[in-house]
């Protein structure tokens, strides 16, 4: 279950896709990296990330854990952003069957999961095919 | 510094243990290992396990064990390195006796699954990757590595039929083996027409959730020697870590652990990957099995799954893997898997694989990966004489 805290913690980062940058080198990293992986800095700060990219792969998932089941199936992408990062993301608003690699894709924020016990929504980054 | 011996084996069969407790599973596989050696009293006990904690509520397995075993006061504690704890946990054994520090270690491997229902399993596996970016977004851990399978496929060109190749194997060899789970070989038809997990993944791909424990002992070679029974070493003990998730790596598709720690294993054992007579590798899925073996340069770049299909790896064929059944046909209780493969290697080497033999098997080598190669081990193990 996804854990209140570290998605307070987090959401910004979340809503935003900020990774890291490198001070030295101009390297930019998603996930967010502490030490730059190219050229050992460890002067890093906070940077927004493209919001578009275009799909490498992609699977339908059928079985989820637990908390993302009334969401099943559905579409799970690796992403390359439009500057070179990568990231995994579900792919919504398409039809699975004929969903393409290559496709050009945007961010989207939407809902992700529910803590149904607690009441609580998560949202999150999901990519949208871009008209 | 001394060299590294397996002494003794013991493994519970791997299966749907609704009556055994994590516990009883430990016991049983650390008990028939330590009565195979009466006069050895380990000094040591490390469990290797990826989820005590959220499958059973239930963490300190080294005390645990050790309490059972009335090993009061000797160093115990559990390793985790995920799908990879088994052969991490082999990894410390090794290098406690190397440096010295131990003469006699047991080292037991442990998953219980079944007590959690899919979801929550699901949920458990999918620990192994990022929980802020993998999990978060509802990705889990079948769908990392139907992503790698997708674009392997797509970069290689490789039939279905090919692929399936792995499970059919895995079956065929489970079929003979005492310990394994499933006992019915499986057809190329059985696997292509099974249902659809994460696209291409098919059930029969896959690797089942079971429950398991199996154990070793590691002695040094004065207590080796002591024994008087065949001398099987621990030529080389390896553990690679990659960069952490899959889209974070240059290339998803290339095993870097996976060909570090195995580079490393073959150099200091002295031996090429040539002159293995059998391996036991980490075939999670299909693909993982592919991609770890063209890793590891047995097979060429897309070439692994042609190579199973045409028998080069069956039981009597140029290179045999996963002798009894590997993670597909014996089960892949998680933590525990890394450890039933030294174990299965040990019985290959010496003889004593009963209807799994390799014949004339001398040097064997195994296999286990923790995420998708992410925390990697690679054992040799050799018989002297």
């Amino acid at each position: 279950m996804i854990n209140p805290i570290s998605y307070w913690r987090l959401k910004d980062r979340y809503f935003n896709l900020l990774g890291t940058k490198c001070t030295k080198c101009g390297a930019e990293w998603f996930p967010p990296a502490r030490v730059c992986r190219k050229c050992g800095c460890q002067d890093l700060v906070d940077h927004e990330m493209p919001h578009t990219g275009r799909l490498l792969a992609h699977t339908v998932l059928k079985e989820p854990s637990e908390e993302f089941r009334s969401s099943a199936p559905y579409v799970v992408g690796l992403i390359e952003l439009d500057n070179g990062q990568r990231l995994l993301a579900q792919v919504v608003d398409v039809d699975p069957t004929g969903l393409q690699d290559d496709t050009r894709v945007r961010l989207t924020i939407r809902k992700l999961a529910e803590d149904t016990k607690r009441g609580t929504i998560f949202y999150g980054y999901k990519f949208t095919p871009l008209p | 510094m001394s060299r590294a011996y397996v002494a003794s084996v013991g493994m519970t069969q791997v299966g749907e243990h609704w009556r055994k407790s994590l516990l009883d599973l430990m016991v049983e596989a650390s008990l028939q290992a330590m009565n195979a050696c009466p006069s050895i009293v380990p000094d040591r006990v490390i469990v290797g396990n990826m989820f005590s904690g959220a499958g059973s509520n239930q963490e300190q397995l080294g005390a645990y064990l050790a309490s059972q075993l009335n090993l009061v006061g000797v160093p115990a504690y559990k390793v985790e390195g995920a799908c990879g704890s088994g052969g991490a946990a082999v990894h410390n054994g090794y290098l406690s006796v190397k440096a010295d520090e131990s003469e006699a270690v047991l080292v037991c491997g442990v998953e219980k699954m079944k007590d959690l229902d899919v979801g929550r399993a699901t949920a458990a596996l999918a620990m192994a990757d990022s929980a802020e970016y993998t999990q978060f977004v509802g990705a889990t851990f079948i769908s990392l590595n139907a992503l790698t399978h997708a674009m392997y496929v797509k970069k290689h060109g490789v039939a279905k039929e090919e692929m399936a190749g792995f499970p059919v194997l895995g079956h065929r060899n489970a079929a003979s083996a005492r310990h394994s789970m499933f006992k019915r070989p499986i057809t190329v038809e059985d696997v292509i027409r099974s249902p659809i997990i994460s696209d291409p993944i098919r059930l029969m791909d896959s690797s089942p959730i079971c429950d398991g424990a199996a154990a070793l002992l590691i002695v040094n070679e004065r207590k080796a020697k002591e024994l008087g029974d065949v001398m099987v070493e621990v030529a080389a003990s390896e553990v690679a870590a990659n960069l952490f998730t899959i889209y974070e790596r240059p290339d998803p598709l290339d095993y870097v652990a996976t060909r570090a720690a195995a580079g490393r294993a073959l150099a200091k054992a002295g031996v090429k990957i040539g002159q293995v007579d059998f391996i036991e590798v980490h075939d999670a899925f299909s693909v993982t099995a592919a991609l770890a073996l063209e890793s590891m340069g047995v097979s060429g770049p897309g070439q692994a799954p042609k190579d199973v299909t045409k028998g080069r790896f069956n039981l009597d064929g140029e290179l045999p893997i996963n002798t009894f059944g590997g993670l597909k046909g014996r089960g892949h209780p998680v933590g525990a898997t890394g450890v039933y493969q030294v174990a299965e290697a040990y019985l290959q080497v010496s003889g004593k694989a009963e209807r799994n033999q390799v014949k004339g098997a001398k040097v064997g080598m195994t296999h286990n990966m923790g995420g998708v190669d992410t925390t990697t081990s690679v054992h040799i193990l050799r018989r002297e004489g």
